[in-house]
């Protein structure tokens, strides 16, 4: 298992599309940092305005959601559908010829990239948010005491969000359809679902992948797509998330899902 | 065995192997043993299954029906696969931004070798020179070079190549068949599927004929040729009807190759030259082929095998 999980890593390393997915997530982490900013100075009447709340300053420390949520998935969908595309799906089966093992290789290289581009994330909140935010008049301690509520989440959702691209790219092994399915499904679709629930329905379609993230990442997630965004009040519109372990469970149910189907039905199918 | 080999390859057992494509049937009760030590072609026409066959003995395909192993177990179950068994497959099964060592690291790494075994094997393939190019920018000979490379990067007791001459120049060719001849002398077994006859005539000690599926002729390489008495004839006329005719009642194998065009298993020119002046037929052709390689092969894989050949006189 580690031979093949050794494998796994240096291929995906040698994979461009990896490293652009990877790069991604800095400007998208400092997108997140200008939308937290921003909504900030909102309330404030500012363009931009330093943390304040809890909820604030925690959304602050958890910015990267916004790329996790988007490249996690995608870094899944590379991980497997690259074998496809580029037909190295025959060598790889050779040299490791247990399908199963070369399976659970990916996941854990996927689960290994998806906590590398959260920690990316991590480090240009520490480069980038948190002096602007002490520039802007914030304090920092007041951000960096969050760190216990908001970290773990975020790479437990970084992981799963992976697992559920992993899993999409097993079932559709087209890379670009899955790429696109990926993305556009969570964050246009899932979109689009949610409100016609609520609208249609008053109800609260909180266990689709990205709004289970969101629950697992907790608060941070707000207004970054994830959980459809909302108010997060009580009023007759607000989206109530699922609780953190609620949103775990089903994130892991959206990876395990689609990964299991994808092994019983393509993997295991013969290459011919 | 070839003399002076050792005994570190691996006998390869197929037995009663089937594999169906919904209605098609691509490998039909194929059985056929290969033995250490020795070259042996897997040879058939496109179509003829032989690399769904290869495909099944390395776990890639599900059977139908029936076994194909290595020593007895399954590829999937061999506790180390690639110490065991290397393949090349396809020369296509490359990602085209890594660079030659990398993907032979790779597959190191699969198999738990040593990365140096990188350097080694692109070194017996002729491609030091070439270990930090891309190998999206390798030519299709160098890709069969690199195959062969990640198929030895185990330094297995067994080498399954499919089609392996494929890209490469003649020069290439040549070494291909100095290097199998090299590891089957050191006790290797090889197994190698190909359609250049001519070429695995000066290579192969074993051949293993298919056709449609099913096994045509499997033995040395003397015994095949040696088993269709070394002559086909071949008669072209504009009465090949009558011809035909006139065969069947003299009770001759044959088979229309084209509408005037036939060939005669087994016969001598002083045999049928005789038979048809007696009966008057114009002849445009008539050509005897050697018992070689391509002739049996032929003979064997134009939809009928030895033991068919009668049976297709009206």
């Amino acid at each position: 298992m580690i031979n093949a999980l050794r494998a796994e890593l240096l291929k995906m390393r040698t994979m461009p599309g990896v490293w652009v997915t990877f790069g991604l997530a800095f400007p998208l982490t400092v997108l997140g940092i200008l939308i937290v900013f921003a909504s900030a100075g909102g309330f404030a009447g500012h363009t931009f305005y330093f943390v304040t709340s809890l909820s604030q300053r925690r959304r602050l420390l958890g910015a990267g959601f916004f790329g996790i949520e988007i490249l996690a998935p995608v870094i899944g969908v590379l991980c497997i559908t690259s074998e496809y595309r580029q037909k190295t799906i025959t060598t790889s089966l050779v040299l490791v010829p247990v399908r199963s093992r070369v399976l659970l290789a990916k996941v854990i290289a996927t689960a290994l990239w998806s906590v590398l581009i959260a920690l990316l994330g991590l480090v240009v909140i520490a480069a980038v948010a948190l002096p602007w935010n002490a520039a802007l008049g914030g304090v920092t301690s007041q951000v960096t005491d969050q760190v216990g509520a908001v970290i773990p989440g975020l790479l437990a959702s970084a992981v799963l969000l992976g697992l559920f691209g992993l899993g999409f790219g097993t079932l559709v092994k087209n890379q670009v359809a899955a790429i696109l399915l990926t993305i556009g499904g969570t964050l246009i679709l899932e979109g689009i679902l949610i409100a016609l629930a609520k609208a249609i329905f008053h109800y609260d379609l909180n266990w689709l992948p990205n709004g289970a993230g969101a629950a697992l990442a907790g608060d941070i997630a707000r207004g970054f797509g994830g959980g459809g965004g909302g108010d997060g009040g009580n009023g007759p519109n607000a989206f109530h998330l699922l609780t953190w372990w609620q949103g775990g469970l089903a994130l892991l149910a959206w990876g395990l899902g689609p990964l299991t189907i994808g092994y019983f039905t393509t993997f295991r199918r013969d290459v011919t | 065995m070839t003399p002076g080999a050792t005994t570190r390859g691996l006998p390869i057992e197929i037995s009663g192997l089937s594999k169906r494509f919904g209605t098609v049937v691509a490998v039909d009760d194929l059985s056929f043993t290969v033995e250490p030590g020795r070259v042996t072609g897997f040879l058939g026409p496109n179509g003829s299954g032989k690399t769904t066959t290869l495909r099944m003995l390395l776990g890639l395909v599900h059977p139908s029906a029936g076994t194909a192993t290595i020593a007895g177990q399954r590829y999937q179950d061999l506790a180390n696969p690639t110490s065991s068994v290397g393949a090349v497959l396809e020369a296509t099964s490359f990602h085209p931004a890594r660079r030659a060592r990398t993907h032979l690291r790779m597959a190191a790494r699969a198999g738990g070798h040593d990365e140096k075994r990188a350097d080694e094997v692109l070194g017996l393939v002729g491609l030091t020179g070439d270990a930090k190019r891309k190998i999206g920018g390798f030519s299709m000979g160098m890709r069969q070079r690199l195959e062969l490379a990640t198929a030895l990067i185990g330094d297995p007791d067994v080498l399954i190549l499919d089609e392996p001459s494929n890209g490469l120049d003649p020069q290439g060719i040549a070494w291909l068949r100095d290097f199998m001849r090299y590891l089957a002398g050191e006790g290797r077994t090889v197994l190698v599927s190909s359609h250049l006859l001519s070429e695995m005539a000066q290579t192969i000690d074993d051949a293993v004929i298919v056709s449609f599926g099913q096994l045509k002729a499997q033995g040395t390489l003397e015994e095949i040729t040696k088993g269709i008495t070394g002559i086909v004839m071949r008669a072209r006329s504009p009465e090949a009807d009558r011809l035909a005719s006139v065969l069947a009642e003299a009770g001759i194998a044959f088979r229309r190759i084209t509408h005037d065009e036939v060939a005669m298993d087994g016969v001598t020119p002083e045999q049928v030259g005789p038979l048809l002046a007696a009966n008057q037929i114009i002849l445009y052709e008539l050509t005897q082929e050697g018992g070689d390689l391509e002739s049996v092969f032929l003979s064997l894989t134009s939809g009928l095998g030895f033991g068919d050949v009668a049976d297709t006189a009206p």
